[in-house]
């Protein structure tokens, strides 16, 4: 018994140390953003890079007068909730019917989504922005909604969810005269919400940070996001560390109250996907 | 799924027709894009703005700020969908790539006879391509060393008095040895290595014009071969690798390397000194760079203003330029900035740049013809980000030769590819000042 | 027969049903991903540069050609094909061995799950500024210390992201950092999604730990790894933002990769046509990958 605790201590005291030199980076950056600018840099050597002797917020003031973070913010929370509502009807219809319907060149089409899953989009942003800047559409919010809202990753996440999907339920409903549509809502969808957390969560992550597209496409602060702000305090000498760590733990904080909040079914919808595939 | 369509329909039209409107109340609409540059800067072009809108009632000039890191990659993304202001500022040798894609309308025709001798002979030059003038500019920029005077009494070197007078490359050796005796680490030069784009070039071209090299053949800008990676131009880099190598060079992650008094001299322009001024005050010194054997030369160009060809009232565009280039709105701008004044009566007007002031050793090297405007062809771009890359390279202990050579590459084929340059575009342009 | 049935029921066939069910996304797909893509691979063909107001001409297979003996591509290539094979076992194992740490008997999982979990949260345009922080070569940099610390002060201080020996694994770290998390989370929930009575059968049956490990969790992960796997190579493949911050592909392209090379071609260079070409031939590099995976991986269905 007394073995036992010991080696339980040990877990913990290796686990806390992993889990430690894990978020050190981040620890890192949440302090600095509190420091002033001369000791971001000159007390990253010593534990006062990560441990804070003082909290000062100029450097949060300093964000506020640099760009117009509360436009930012708002754009970027209207742009990515479009994607990711948007994204969740319509890669879920098509994961159903890619994985429980029976028609002809299904496998065809299942076979394409996946490939076009390994085009990373900045190989295609440039003949896309000929495509868009052709019918003239820039500068608003829809052309950073659009090109985004059918995903490959989604629809490949909810495929190998519905696979996984006992087919029982379904058949049931079916045999009790209800219709593909109406299996569909009132069945798989309420047994769905763990995948769409995964998928909206994934989905979010994947454009919240999302920089080559807005820069091409948009000139107005009125429709920017909040990753375009990283250009403006990265490549205009001097660069004030400072008011970049400050406007990082911004930019994050919003995601890590949506991740906080969804983190049970997300874990959910992460076994149900990855189990089946 | 045909409602999805028809609102991606409407949206596309709302998108495409919302800015095509230029009037507004009755005023004529001038769209301004603008770099978004310090502070001081974007502010004082903010109040010029305003102040223009309400000293006259016919125009109704509107600005739009664009991040420095990224601004020419936005412009060129613009152009393509053709979704231009009517004026347009962008990096000074950037110009000639702007003309030859046919996006801005000479200035001849506003030019004024008077205003041409005001400008500073250095940005009438870098403004002119093809014997017609497309840019004007409310600055110019002065490229040069700071130190600190203490630093270097205590080793006793003799202190260039001007532009004639630079430091040879053997007497600059020196001084970095003599220096490094009193330093910690043995950093004693900032050559400001944290920057990246534009810098490159700006700052170290004049390094190779000076030892006898350039980052182009310029009788008929068609190869940079035998120049960019001459004999000249490859003893030149190693000697700048010899410091970065040799560890004289701080890498100024921070920027800071000469405000905390880690460097006593560093290698940056103009708009250092503001921050420097404050930081050491009397013991601060300009000096011009090192003379690489055939001479000091130095850079020149900053950003300037151009009309576009989709600019429908280029005059009343025009009536906007001229007003940011009148002496009280020119002192406005570099007394921010700390720039070099655009016009002689400025200079003369300003405390830093008149005869005896700080930083008038700037203002004789951009009138008495030590700075070498950056090579005039549309291939700039492109001369640029490869020299840029050459320069990394060789900071990272790259062979010289060879990553000159890489560059003389990049440079020869995209010339080649772009058929020389032909100027297409052109006469579109001339008959567009019609209108 | 119950199928048949049923179909009469409802009026509209299956077949009708599954298509205005793609539709949406087909749309989406096809506008924005397939167009922009064939799109590409006709202007690769051509002399097209972003800006150039010369005439469109065809080319054929120049920039392909060109690509063949283009050092700065090739070594590029390079550079995937190492870092994919450094990042996707090492990444894939260190997340097996976080997952089953914490699918042991232990209090406060969660905690640890969403610690080692944090970094995925970082968008990496975010994340590659603060890790150059990271990797300063001030001898007060970060890692530069942590180094020194850890060899007793025998480490000579580096500059990570200039050096052509660490620039990559450099980056390396930092993604590994950065995506491990997810791969964990997804490993550990399948791993929880083990019943029970697997390893009590085979503790009764007398199987050790490395035993149950081997016969019962791998059979049962199985597909998840399959998963993991085949999403990592994906994903380290498409490495695009950490170079473009952190090294800009420097030094002498010891960090540059085949989507930032495209990017830096049909962007900072205006060569689109060239940029178009170097995307094709990655893609088609990727798919091969794939598909060879998903050969020698066959996932079991149902």
């Amino acid at each position: 018994m007394h073995r036992k605790r010991l080696w339980n201590f040990v877990n913990y005291l290796l686990l806390s140390i992993a889990a430690l030199l894990f978020i050190a980076p981040i620890l890192f950056m949440v302090v600095g953003s509190f420091k002033p600018e001369a000791q971001v840099l000159s007390e990253m050597g010593t534990l006062r890079a990560v441990l804070p002797s003082e909290i000062k917020l100029h450097n949060y003031r300093d964000v506020f007068v640099r760009i117009p973070f509360g436009r930012y913010l708002w754009n970027s929370v209207l742009i990515n909730g479009l994607i990711v509502g948007l994204g969740l009807i319509v890669n879920a219809l098509a994961a159903y019917a890619l994985a429980r319907l029976q028609w002809r060149g299904r496998d065809t089409l299942l076979v394409v989504v996946l490939a076009l899953l390994i085009i990373p989009f900045e190989a295609i942003a440039v003949p896309l922005f000929y495509q868009l800047s052709a019918l003239g559409w820039r500068n608003d919010y829809l052309v950073q909604v659009f090109p985004f809202v059918a995903n490959p990753l989604a629809i490949y996440l909810f495929y190998s969810f519905f696979l996984g999907l006992p087919r029982e339920l379904e058949e049931a409903a079916r045999v009790d005269g209800a219709g593909i549509l109406r299996t569909f809502f009132a069945i798989v969808i309420p047994n769905a919400k763990p995948v769409f957390a995964t998928v909206a969560i994934v989905t979010f992550l994947l454009y919240w940070g999302m920089y080559l597209w807005p820069l091409l496409m948009t000139v107005d602060d009125g429709v920017r996001p909040l990753p375009l702000a990283i250009a403006t305090f990265y490549t205009l000498p001097p660069v004030q560390w400072g008011d970049i760590l400050a406007f990082g733990v911004m930019m994050v904080l919003p995601v890590l109250v949506i991740f906080i909040t969804f983190q049970p079914w997300f874990v959910r919808g992460v076994a149900t996907t990855g189990l089946k595939g | 799924m045909f409602r999805y369509l028809i609102l991606i329909g409407m949206l596309l039209c709302l998108a495409a027709c919302a800015d095509s409107s230029n009037e507004n109340g009755g005023k004529t609409l001038v769209s301004v894009w603008a770099h978004s540059g310090q502070a001081a800067e974007r502010e004082v072009l903010q109040t010029q703005i305003a102040r223009f809108n309400s000293q006259q009632q016919a125009i109704q000039a509107r600005l739009t700020l664009l991040p420095e890191g990224t601004y020419n990659g936005q412009v060129q993304a613009s152009a393509l969908a053709d979704d231009m202001p009517c004026v347009l500022e962008f990096d000074g040798p950037y110009v000639y790539n702007y003309v030859w894609q046919g996006k801005l309308i000479p200035l001849d025709d506003f030019l004024t006879p008077a205003l041409r001798r005001e400008l500073l002979p250095s940005l009438m030059v870098q403004g002119n391509y093809r014997h017609r003038q497309y840019t004007v500019a409310t600055f110019d920029s002065g490229l040069g060393l700071y130190a600190r005077k203490s630093l270097l009494t205590k080793i006793g070197v003799r202190i260039p008095q001007g532009p004639d007078s630079a430091w040879s490359v053997a007497e600059f050796n020196a001084i970095l040895q003599g220096l490094r005796k009193f330093d910690v680490d043995g950093q004693v030069l900032d050559m400001k290595l944290n920057y990246s784009g534009e810098w490159f070039a700006y700052g170290f071209s004049p390094v190779l014009q000076s030892a006898g090299g350039d980052l182009i053949d310029r009788s008929e800008h068609r190869s940079a071969n035998g120049v960019l990676n001459g004999a000249a131009a490859v003893e030149a880099m190693s000697q700048l690798q010899s410091w970065i190598r040799g560890g004289y060079v701080d890498p100024n992650l921070d920027d800071a390397a000469f405000t905390q008094g880690r460097v006593a001299l560093t290698w940056a322009g103009h708009w250092e000194y503001p921050r420097y001024n404050k930081a050491f005050g009397k013991d601060l010194l300009v000096l011009p760079l090192p003379d690489f054997g055939r001479g000091m030369r130095t850079g020149q160009g900053s950003w300037n203003w151009g009309i576009t060809s989709s600019c429908k009232r280029p005059g009343e565009a025009w009536r906007f330029l001229a007003f940011l280039l009148r002496p009280e709105e020119v002192a406005a701008m570099t007394h921010a900035n700390g720039a070099v004044p655009a016009t002689r009566i400025a200079i003369a007007r300003s405390p830093l740049y008149k005869a005896g002031g700080p930083l008038h050793l700037y203002a004789r090297q951009l009138a008495d013809g030590y700075s070498v405007p950056r090579p005039q062809t549309p291939a700039y771009p492109i001369i640029s980000s490869a020299f840029e890359q050459a320069f990394r390279d060789i900071q990272n202990g790259g062979e010289v030769q060879a990553a000159l050579d890489r560059a003389v590459a990049v440079i020869d084929r995209d010339i080649g590819d772009n058929k020389g340059y032909p100027p297409v575009m052109m006469h579109r342009d001339e008959a567009r000042t019609d209108d | 027969m119950k199928r048949v049935l049923m179909i009469k029921r409802t009026h509209v066939s299956e077949k009708t049903i599954a298509w205005l069910f793609m539709a949406p996304a087909l749309l989406g797909l096809a506008l924005f991903i397939l167009a922009p893509f064939i799109l590409a691979i006709v202007l690769s063909f051509t002399n097209v540069r972003l800006g150039s107001p010369l005439p469109v001409e065809w080319t054929g297979w120049r920039e392909y050609a060109r690509l063949m003996d283009d050092a700065a591509f090739l070594h590029a290539l390079f550079n995937n094909l190492v870092f994919a094979l450094v990042v996707v076992p090492v990444q894939t194992l260190l997340a097996l061995g976080l997952a089953l740490w914490l699918n042991r008997p232990l209090r406060g999982r969660v905690v640890f799950r969403t610690l080692f979990f944090m970094p995925v949260i970082f968008p990496l345009s975010l994340i590659a500024v603060v890790w150059i922080l990271i990797y300063s070569p001030d001898a007060n940099g970060l890692m530069n210390h942590v180094l020194r610390l850890m060899s007793l002060g025998h480490w000579q201080t580096k500059d990570f992201l200039h050096d052509p020996l660490w620039a990559l694994p450099a980056i390396m770290l930092t993604s590994i950092w950065q995506g491990v998390g997810l791969q964990m989370v997804v490993l550990l929930a399948a791993l929880q999604a083990i019943p029970a009575e697997l390893y009590e059968a085979a503790t009764i049956d007398g199987a050790r730990a490395w035993q149950r490990f081997r016969h019962v969790s791998l059979p049962q992960l199985r597909n998840a790894l399959v998963f993991v796997v085949i999403v990592t190579t994906i994903l380290a493949f498409r490495v695009f933002d950490q170079v473009r911050i952190m090294t800009q592909g420097g030094p002498e392209d010891h960090s540059a990769t085949v989507v930032f090379a495209a990017v830096q071609a049909a962007f900072d260079r205006a060569q689109v046509a060239k940029g178009m070409a170097m995307s094709v031939v990655f893609f088609l590099l990727v798919l091969a990958i794939t598909l060879v995976q998903r050969k020698l991986l066959k996932q079991t269905r149902d």
